[in-house]
This record gives C-alpha cells, sequence and structure tokens, in this order.
C-alpha cells in the first residue's frame, strides 16, 4: 500500500507541469462554457425562480417560457428567413467571387491587375463608413427591407475578400487542363463550370463556411436593411424580442436558448472543416 | 488589338462583371457617396443643402467632445484587446499544444462561445452581469466584490465589455495559433531538446518566430475587429453609461439614425473613421513586413 503512494506520489512529481495545465485548461473552459450553462439552466425557470437564485436547479422543467418565445419571435418564419438570406447570399458569393478570381487570375492584362486591385484595396473600407448611404442606395435599387435584396447587398459587400482567396489558389491549378479542355471543345463558360469549378472545391468550402458564420450571426445589416417585422432574420427578431420585455429573464433566455441552438448543431457537425476554414482563410488573409 | 480585345478582354469582362455590378453599386458608389455629403450640411430630407467643404470635419475633430471621447475610447478598447486576446490566445495554444488527451475536446469548448453572435453573447453576459454576479455575491462572502454595478459605472463598463469580446474573441485567435504550433517541424523542437534549450528559451529562438506569420494576422484581425466593434456595445451597454462607451461605429450610426438629422456630419464621421482604419492597416503591414523580413 506505502510503496503504490509513493509510486502515485512519484508520478504525480513527474507530471506536475502536466497536471498544472490541465486544471488550468479546464478553468479556462469553465469560462468558456459557464455563461451557456447557465442561460439553459435559467431558460427553464419562471421569473420568480430566477429571481429567487440563479444558481438553483430549476423545480420542474418548464417550456412555458420556449412556448411564449418562439411564438412571440415568430421563431419559424425568421428562421426561414435567416436560412434563405444565408443560402442566397452565400451562394451568390462563391459563384461571382470565383468566376472573377478565377479570370482576374488568368488574365494578365493591365485592366485585371486594376480590377483586382480594387477589389483586394476595397477590403479596407470598414462597413460603417459606407452604411449610411448603403441605406439610401437600397431605396433607391428597390431592394430595401427585401428578403430577395438582402443577398444582392451581402454579395456586393462580401465579394472582395473571396476573389482574393479565389485569385491565389487558381495560380496553382496547371493551365495546362484549360487548353485540354479547349481542343476538347469547351468554350469558356464549359471549361470554367466543368473543370476549374469542381477544382476549387477545397477553398469553395473555405468561403461558404466563413460566409455563412458571418451572414448568419449579422445584425448590423438586418437592422438598417429589414424594417417589416415578417422579414426579420433570427438574431434581428431576439434583439426585437429583448427590447420588447428588457429584464424578464425567463423569455430572454429561452429566446437566446433557441437562436444559439441551430449555430450549435453545425458546430458540432462541421467543426473540422469549420476550424479548417478559419485557420487557411486567416492564413491567406 | 481589336482581336486581343475581343479574345481576352470581353471573356474578362464576362466572368468579373456579376461580382463588379454588385460591388460597385453596394460598396464603391456609397463610398462615393458618403465623401460627397461628408462636404455638405445636408439634414438627409430636405432636397436643399450646402456645400460647406471641411467644416464638418474640424468640427468633428476640434469642437465635438462626445466624438473625441468615442474615438479615444474606441482607441482604448482596441489597444485592451490586441493585448490581451493576443497574449491569452498565445498562451492557451501553447498550452494545449502541449498536451496529449482531450485536445479537441478544449479546443471544442474554447472555440464554441466564438460561434454565437455578439449580440446573443451580450444578452448572456448581461444576464450574468445583472442577476447571476450579484447573486453569487450574496450566497458567497468571500466573493462579495463581484456584486458592482457591472454596466453602470463607465470604468466597469468598459471592462465588461473587453471580458464579454475576449469571451467570444479568445478561441477564434486560439485556433490560428493552434495551427501555426502545429506546423511547427518536429525535428526542430527535438534537437533544440538536445542542444540544452530550455521551455523559455525554446519559445523565444523557436516556437516564435517561426508564427510570425500567424502573429502578423492575428494581431491584424484583432486590431481591425476591435476597431468596427458595433454589435457587442449595441446589445450589452447601447454606449452607456451616459455616453461613456460609444464605440465609433456605434456614434455615428447614433447620429446618422436616431438623433438629430445631420446627415453630412454623420458621413463626415464615417469618413473619419474610414482614414483612422485605413492608416492603422498601412502602419501596421510597414511594421510586420519589415519584422518578417528581418527575422
Amino acid at each position: 500500500m506505502r510503496q503504490r503512494t509513493q509510486t502515485l506520489l512519484d508520478n504525480i512529481n513527474k507530471h506536475k507541469t502536466l497536471i498544472l495545465i490541465y486544471i488550468f485548461l479546464c478553468a479556462v473552459c469553465f469560462f468558456s462554457l459557464f455563461p451557456l450553462f447557465i442561460t439553459v439552466l435559467n431558460s427553464f425557470k419562471p421569473q420568480a425562480q430566477i429571481m429567487k437564485s440563479v444558481i438553483a436547479f430549476p423545480r420542474t422543467l418548464a417550456f412555458d417560457n420556449y412556448k411564449e418565445a418562439l411564438e412571440e419571435m415568430d421563431f419559424f418564419r425568421v428562421f426561414f428567413n435567416t436560412a434563405f438570406i444565408t443560402c442566397l447570399s452565400v451562394m451568390g458569393i462563391v459563384i461571382c467571387a470565383s468566376m472573377a478570381g478565377y479570370k482576374l487570375s488568368r488574365n494578365k492584362s493591365k485592366l485585371s491587375f486594376f480590377l483586382y486591385l480594387v477589389f483586394v484595396s476595397s477590403m479596407l473600407i470598414p462597413f460603417h463608413s459606407i452604411m449610411i448611404s448603403l441605406v439610401n442606395m437600397a431605396k433607391l435599387l428597390k431592394i430595401h427591407n427585401s428578403v430577395w435584396g438582402l443577398p444582392f447587398v451581402y454579395v456586393g459587400i462580401g465579394v472582395n475578400f473571396p476573389i482574393f482567396l479565389y485569385h491565389g489558389f487558381v495560380k496553382s491549378i496547371p493551365v495546362e487542363l484549360e487548353d485540354a479542355a479547349k481542343i476538347d471543345g469547351c468554350n469558356e463558360h464549359q471549361t470554367f463550370f466543368k473543370i476549374i469549378f469542381p477544382l476549387l472545391k477545397p477553398i469553395n468550402i473555405t468561403v461558404a463556411i466563413l460566409q455563412i458564420i458571418w451572414i448568419w450571426n449579422d445584425f448590423l445589416l438586418p437592422l438598417l436593411m429589414l424594417t417589416n417585422s415578417k422579414h426579420y432574420t433570427l438574431i434581428l427578431s431576439t434583439v426585437m424580442f429583448r427590447g420588447k420585455y428588457y429584464v424578464e429573464w425567463s423569455k430572454i433566455l429561452a429566446a437566446v436558448v433557441i437562436t444559439c441552438i441551430p449555430v450549435i448543431i453545425i458546430y458540432m457537425l462541421f467543426q473540422r472543416h469549420i476550424v479548417k476554414g478559419i485557420t487557411t482563410g486567416a492564413v491567406k488573409g | 488589338m481589336i482581336r486581343n480585345m475581343k479574345k481576352h478582354t470581353i471573356p474578362l469582362l464576362v466572368f468579373v462583371s456579376p461580382a463588379l455590378i454588385a460591388f460597385i453599386l453596394i460598396m464603391l458608389i456609397p463610398m462615393c457617396i458618403t465623401f460627397f455629403y461628408s462636404l455638405t450640411d445636408w439634414n438627409g430630407l430636405n432636397p436643399e443643402y450646402n456645400i460647406v467643404g471641411f467644416q464638418n470635419f474640424i468640427e468633428a475633430v476640434a469642437d465635438d467632445y462626445g466624438f473625441r471621447n468615442s474615438i479615444f475610447f474606441t482607441f482604448k478598447y482596441a489597444v485592451v484587446m490586441v493585448v490581451l486576446q493576443n497574449t491569452i490566445a498565445l498562451l492557451l495554444a501553447l498550452l494545449v499544444n502541449r498536451i496529449k488527451k482531450g485536445k479537441t475536446l478544449l479546443r471544442t469548448a474554447l472555440f464554441m462561445p466564438n460561434m454565437i453572435s455578439f449580440v446573443i453573447g451580450a444578452f448572456i453576459w448581461s444576464f450574468i452581469f445583472l442577476q447571476v454576479l450579484p447573486t453569487i455575491a450574496k450566497s458567497v462572502y468571500a466573493l462579495r466584490f463581484l456584486d458592482q454595478s457591472w454596466l453602470g459605472d463607465s470604468t466597469l463598463a468598459f471592462w465588461s465589455i473587453v471580458i464579454v469580446s475576449l469571451w467570444t474573441g479568445i478561441g477564434y485567435t486560439m485556433i490560428i495559433y493552434l495551427a501555426a504550433l502545429q506546423n511547427i517541424p518536429k525535428e526542430i523542437i527535438e534537437q533544440s531538446k538536445i542542444d540544452g534549450a530550455n521551455t523559455f528559451k525554446r519559445f523565444i529562438h523557436i516556437t516564435l518566430p517561426m508564427i510570425v506569420p500567424a502573429i502578423t494576422v492575428c494581431l491584424f484581425i484583432t486590431m481591425n475587429g476591435a476597431f468596427k466593434q458595433f454589435d457587442l456595445v449595441y446589445a450589452l451597454t447601447n454606449g452607456g453609461p451616459g455616453k461613456s462607451t460609444r464605440v465609433l461605429a456605434l456614434d455615428i450610426y447614433l447620429e446618422a439614425f436616431s438623433s438629430n438629422y445631420r446627415y453630412g456630419y454623420a458621413n463626415a464621421k464615417a469618413i473619419i473613421l474610414f482614414f483612422v482604419v485605413l492608416f492603422l492597416t498601412l502602419v501596421q503591414l510597414k511594421v510586420l513586413k519589415k519584422r518578417e523580413i528581418q527575422l
């Protein structure tokens, strides 16, 4: 017995730093996950119980909060709106940016270089600098307050960085492939969509992931563009909900959990792709 | 010449035009309009306005105490965020990289807050600041210092914003650092161990130079993110208490959309934000490029 304790102590001594690291990292994880945990915990309590104690477990699981939040946020409609806007925007960005990035990379003329420069330097423009005029512009183009118009705005704002990514990636694809396709009788568009586009898959995934995270969670642009509650996105609807119930935490927390669930599910399913997308996007940027 | 144009320029334009049209209508023209109106006294409604030159800019920089304050606040926020977020994220990445078991689990947990939108994060934390921390303070005597007016006091509100920003942001930068650390060839580390370098020396002379590109990227991302912060402040304090936590983007938003119809003036502020970001980015690129070549 004594010997066993001794070996255990030896082991602890040997791995002291490692154990300290684990303890520290667990503490950090606690800091990271505790807010989510406390939110879920309290979302099942009636308001009176929250005011009494936030740490206690709920006595009964009350789904009333959720029912009210779902109904008042018009969840299914806003969820559909958000999904629709995100899908259309991302498809638009992937197609427009890959076409532009590909041709700008292959064409060596001065015009091509100039256009590329314009796109890349526009990455320096903060959205907040153009937002005031953008609202007027959208009203002028009649795309204000519409779930069909918003994706167009996202394409306009979001296309520059992906063009930069595609431009870099296309360089690694041999030109011979296109020459061969041309000999086989493909025209420019067929060559791009049948030969090149499938080869862009890794960068397509990166671009799509970065844009989905951005657009799904975006708040300011929908706030500026969508004034009719019929068109609200998930985040916008939650903000309006919070504005209405200010400190009625039971309802707000239920709404918060509902809004988080789709994101967490997506994150759990595609974690590897997301992490890879972010690192490639960052390193290239 | 003409044949060359037909062969090259037209396909170029065909491929680029979908992106270009959206880009021109949504980014370029609004940017030009913003420049133009920043030189006027337009109120946003009246069809008539006067061109007043740089008067808006002079007023914003020289006379507008609130705006100067928000510039100062944004700089302070950006500096604190760049330093804290990168130091903590790099430290965490180094630690996570050292352990063998549970790496993925830790990464999942630490990155999770980043997936949640700033606005939702702010709601979660306002619950914690207003409800959870005071309750904990009441029930645990040793933690009674937690009972503070986290969002009601201007100094504490600043740190509350920093805490929530770190909560969402650290995971993101940590992932980038972690990827960079994992790309360091194992042989180099082994060799330095054989040569007798201790952990600290190894970090300074081997690890740090190897991850300079990642540091460049992360500094850039955190700095830019801090200067464009809007969502979190809007949802957490809405610039309050008073006007003490109005970041630049929020100040522009409130000037343009909710206060006194000084449309031209709001546009001048927007242009100032543009130049601030432009200036900082160029300085950063220059400094970091130099450093990279030296190493």
